[in-house]
C-alpha cells in the first residue's frame, strides 16, 4: 500500500454562486486501524481562505506549521492579507522545492479572491504532491477517496449553487464517496465561505 | 530546520529524502510523481510556427483536469509546449522564461529561440532526466521561424514538424501524410488541429480541447480552446438536494465585517469644561 | 512487543505501560518504568526501538525541564505535544531517525482540563479521548470505544483500564505480565496500584 494511503483521508472543494465550500472527513488511521475520529485536515489561512491537506498525517501537521509561518511572514512584509491566487503559488513553489524529496500531501485550496472593484469572486485550486496546480472552475478533490469523489461530484455539481444548496451538494458528495472508501470517513466537516461569513458544520454520518 | 529560517536558499531542498528513503526501506512504496499523457505538436509554415496541444491532465487512469494549459509562455515571440511530469514542465518553462527576460534586458536584444533551447537543454541535461519535461519549443526571432523538441535527458532536434507526448505517434501520422513546405497560415493551423485531434481521439492520455498558438514575425496569437470537440452537454435534470437533507451535529458561524460606516455622534455627551 | 494504553476521564489521564524489557526472545527485566514524568503535570509513555526509546525520552525530559528552568513556567500539554512531535518529525529527516511511539497524558493547570495525545514515530500527532500503542491496541481500542466515558471517575477509569489489560492478557499470544499505571490530575502525577 502506498504511503499516500497510510493515514487515510480525503478533501473536496466546490464553487458556488459568490461562495465556495471545502469539506473533509475526520478519520486518522494507521493502515486499517483507526486512531482518531476527530482529526481535522482543513485549516483557515485568512478570513476567507481555507486549505486542506489530505495525505500523510505527519506532513499535514508539518505543512500546516510551514504555511502558518510563511503566511505570517508574507502578512508582516506586505502589510496585507494573502490572496488565494498568491497563496496557491506559495503552496506550489513550497512543494516543488522538494521535487526530489516530497511531502506526501495533495493540498486543496478554497477561498474568495478580492477583485480590483472590491467584490469577491470564488476561487478553488488543488495541486499534486510536487506542486502542479490544477485551477478548476467547478470542483477539486484529493485523498484516498479522490476517484469516488470525482465520480459523485461530476454527477451532482452544477453551476450557480447558493450557499445552502452548495452545502447540501458538497456534503452529499463527500459522504457518499467516503462511504465507498475504506480509509476515509468517520465523521465529516464542511466549511462554506461567503463574503460576510464562514459556516462550519460537522456532519452526522456513518461511523464504520 | 529550513522552515524556521527566514532565508530560503534557491534550488531544490533535499531534506525530506532521508525520511522518504527510511519509509521506502520499511516496505512502503513511494508514490510516483504525477505524469501526464499528452499530445503536443509544432509545425513550420511560410511565415512562422504553429504550436498545438491538447488540454487533458491525468493522474494514472484518472482525468485530473479536463481543460489545462500546456502551451507555456517563454517570451513575446517564443512559446513552449510541455509533456511529461506536469509540475516539471510548468516550473522549468517558468524558470527559463524568467532567465530569458533577464537575458533580453541584459543584452538589449529580442530573445532568440536557440537561446531558450540551449538554456532548457543545459538544465535538463544537468538533472540527467530526473526532471521529466519533454518540450516542443517554437518561436520567431531575428533568424526567422525556429522549431525544436527537447527531450528530458537534454537532447534536442530541429525539424520542420514535430510531435511529443503519448499521442505523438498519432499526431506524427497526420504530419507525415499531410505536411508540405511553405503552407499558408490557415492551412498550417488546420493541419495542427488535425494532428492534435488525432491525439485526442486515438490516445487515451490525451483529450478534451485543442489549444493552438500561431507565432509570426508580426506577432503571437494564442488560440486558447481553438476547437472544442468534446463539449459537455447541459444536464437534462438537476440534482439539487432539498435543503436540510444532510444531518448536522454541530454548527459554528463566523461573521466578518464587510462594510464599515463611521458614525460621528452628534449631540452626544458634552465635553466636561467646568 | 511493548504495549501501552491511556485514557482520559473527569479531570485526569490514566497512562499504563508494560514493564518488560526484552532482548530478542529473552525477557531480561520485568520492572522497567516506561512512563516518564516530564513535568509535574505531564506523563509520557514511550515504546519502540530499544535504545532509541530511552535516548529520546531522556532528551525530551531534559529539554522540557530546561524550558521550565529558563522560563519559570513549564509548557502546557498542547505546547509540549507540539514540540515533541516536531522533534520526532525533524529526527525523521536525519540519517538516523528515532523510532519511538508516544502517549502523552497531561493536565492543563490553566484550563483545568486533561489532555491526551497519540504520537507515532512518523511525527503524527492527534489529540484523542483514549489511545494505545503496540499489539495491545488491536484489542484495547475496540474495548475503549465501547466502555470509555470522558466523565468517568478515577475508579471507573481504572476499571476500564483493567478490562483492557485483562483482554490483552487473555487474547494476545506474547502478552506482557506486568503493567505500571500512572495518573495525572490536578494534584500532579502518581503511580497507581492495580
Amino acid at each position: 500500500m502506498s504511503i499516500m494511503q497510510h493515514n487515510g483521508g480525503s478533501v473536496i472543494a466546490m464553487v458556488g454562486k459568490d461562495c465556495v465550500a471545502i469539506a473533509s472527513d475526520l478519520r486518522l488511521g494507521v493502515q486499517s486501524l483507526s486512531i482518531s475520529s476527530n482529526f481535522e485536515k482543513i485549516f483557515p489561512v485568512t478570513e476567507r481562505l481555507y486549505v486542506g491537506f489530505p495525505g500523510l498525517a505527519t506532513d499535514v501537521t508539518t505543512l500546516r506549521e510551514v504555511f502558518r509561518y510563511r503566511v505570517n511572514m508574507y502578512t508582516i512584509k506586505e502589510e496585507r492579507a494573502i490572496e488565494p491566487t498568491i497563496f496557491t503559488q506559495l503552496v506550489s513553489s513550497t512543494l516543488y522545492e522538494r521535487r526530489f524529496g516530497p511531502y506526501f500531501i495533495e493540498p486543496v485550496i478554497a477561498g474568495l479572491q478580492k477583485t480590483p472593484s472590491g467584490s469577491y469572486e470564488p476561487f478553488i485550486a488543488a495541486t499534486d504532491l510536487i506542486g502542479c496546480i490544477n485551477f478548476a472552475k467547478d470542483f477539486v478533490v484529493a485523498g484516498t477517496a479522490s476517484e469516488k469523489l470525482f465520480g459523485v461530484a461530476e454527477g451532482l455539481w452544477e453551476p450557480g449553487l447558493e450557499p445552502e444548496d452548495l452545502f447540501e451538494t458538497i456534503s452529499q458528495t463527500l459522504m457518499n464517496a467516503v462511504d465507498r472508501d475504506a480509509f476515509s470517513g468517520w465523521g465529516a466537516i464542511v466549511h462554506v465561505i461567503t463574503k460576510d461569513k464562514v459556516i462550519t458544520r460537522k456532519l452526522k454520518g456513518r461511523m464504520d | 530546520m529550513a522552515a524556521t529560517s527566514a532565508y530560503n536558499s534557491p534550488g531544490f531542498d533535499f531534506s525530506n529524502t532521508y525520511r522518504n528513503q527510511f519509509l521506502a526501506d520499511r516496505g512502503v512504496p513511494l508514490p510516483k510523481a504525477t505524469s501526464t499523457g499528452t499530445t503536443i505538436v509544432g509545425c513550420l509554415f511560410k511565415d512562422g510556427i504553429v504550436l498545438g496541444a491538447d488540454t487533458r491532465a491525468t493522474e494514472g487512469p484518472i482525468v485530473a483536469d479536463k481543460n489545462c494549459e500546456k502551451i507555456h509562455f517563454i517570451s513575446d515571440n517564443i512559446r513552449c509546449c510541455g509533456a511529461g511530469t506536469a509540475a516539471d514542465t510548468e516550473f522549468t518553462t517558468a524558470l527559463i522564461s524568467s532567465n530569458i527576460e533577464m537575458h533580453a534586458l541584459t543584452t538589449g536584444r529580442k530573445p532568440r529561440v536557440v537561446t531558450a533551447m540551449t538554456m532548457l537543454k543545459q538544465m535538463l541535461f544537468r538533472y540527467q532526466g530526473n526532471i521529466g519535461a519533454a518540450l516542443v519549443l517554437g518561436g520567431v526571432d531575428i533568424t526567422g521561424p525556429q522549431l525544436f523538441t527537447i527531450h528530458p535527458h537534454g537532447s534536442t532536434d530541429k525539424l520542420p514538424y514535430v510531435t511529443m507526448g503519448s499521442g505523438s505517434l498519432a499526431a506524427m501520422a497526420i504530419f507525415e501524410s499531410q505536411w508540405k513546405p511553405d503552407m499558408e497560415r490557415e492551412e498550417a493551423l488546420h493541419l495542427v488541429t488535425l494532428a492534435i485531434s488525432a491525439g485526442i481521439f486515438n490516445d487515451l492520455g490525451s483529450g478534451s480541447n485543442v489549444d493552438a498558438c500561431v507565432i509570426t514575425a508580426s506577432g503571437t496569437e494564442m488560440l486558447r480552446n481553438f476547437v472544442k470537440p468534446n463539449e459537455r452537454v447541459e444536464k437534462e435534470r438537476r440534482y439539487v438536494f432539498r435543503r436540510g437533507t444532510t444531518a448536522i451535529k454541530e454548527e459554528k458561524v463566523r461573521r466578518w465585517v464587510v462594510d464599515e460606516e463611521e458614525v460621528t455622534p452628534v449631540g452626544g455627551e458634552e465635553m466636561d469644561t467646568s | 512487543m511493548d504495549v501501552s494504553f491511556a485514557l482520559t476521564g473527569k479531570g485526569y489521564v490514566l497512562v499504563a505501560a508494560d514493564t518488560t524489557a526484552a532482548h530478542s526472545i529473552i525477557k531480561v527485566k520485568s520492572d522497567v518504568d516506561k512512563i516518564k514524568e516530564l513535568s509535574p503535570h505531564l506523563l509520557m509513555a514511550y515504546s519502540g526501538e530499544p535504545g532509541d526509546t530511552v535516548q529520546f525520552a531522556e532528551y525530551i525530559e531534559r529539554n522540557i525541564r530546561l524550558y521550565q528552568i529558563r522560563n519559570t513556567y513549564g509548557l502546557r500539554p498542547q505546547s509540549a505535544a507540539s514540540w515533541i512531535r516536531r522533534s520526532l518529525a525533524e529526527s525523521l529527516r536525519s540519517r538516523h531517525p528515532y523510532s519511538v511511539n508516544l502517549l502523552l497524558g497531561g493536565y492543563d493547570v490553566s484550563t483545568y482540563t486533561p489532555h491526551l495525545y497519540w504520537v507515532d514515530y512518523l511525527g503524527t500527532l492527534a489529540e484523542v479521548p483514549f489511545a494505545a500503542h503496540g499489539y495491545g491496541s488491536y484489542f484495547a481500542l475496540s474495548l475503549l470505544d465501547r466502555y470509555h466515558d470522558p466523565e468517568a471517575s478515577l475508579e471507573e477509569g481504572i476499571a476500564t483500564l483493567r478490562r483492557c489489560i485483562d483482554e490483552v492478557a487473555k487474547r494476545l499470544v506474547v502478552s506482557p505480565g506486568k503493567y505500571l499505571v500512572k495518573v495525572v490530575d490536578k494534584d500532579g502525577t502518581r503511580v497507581i496500584e492495580i
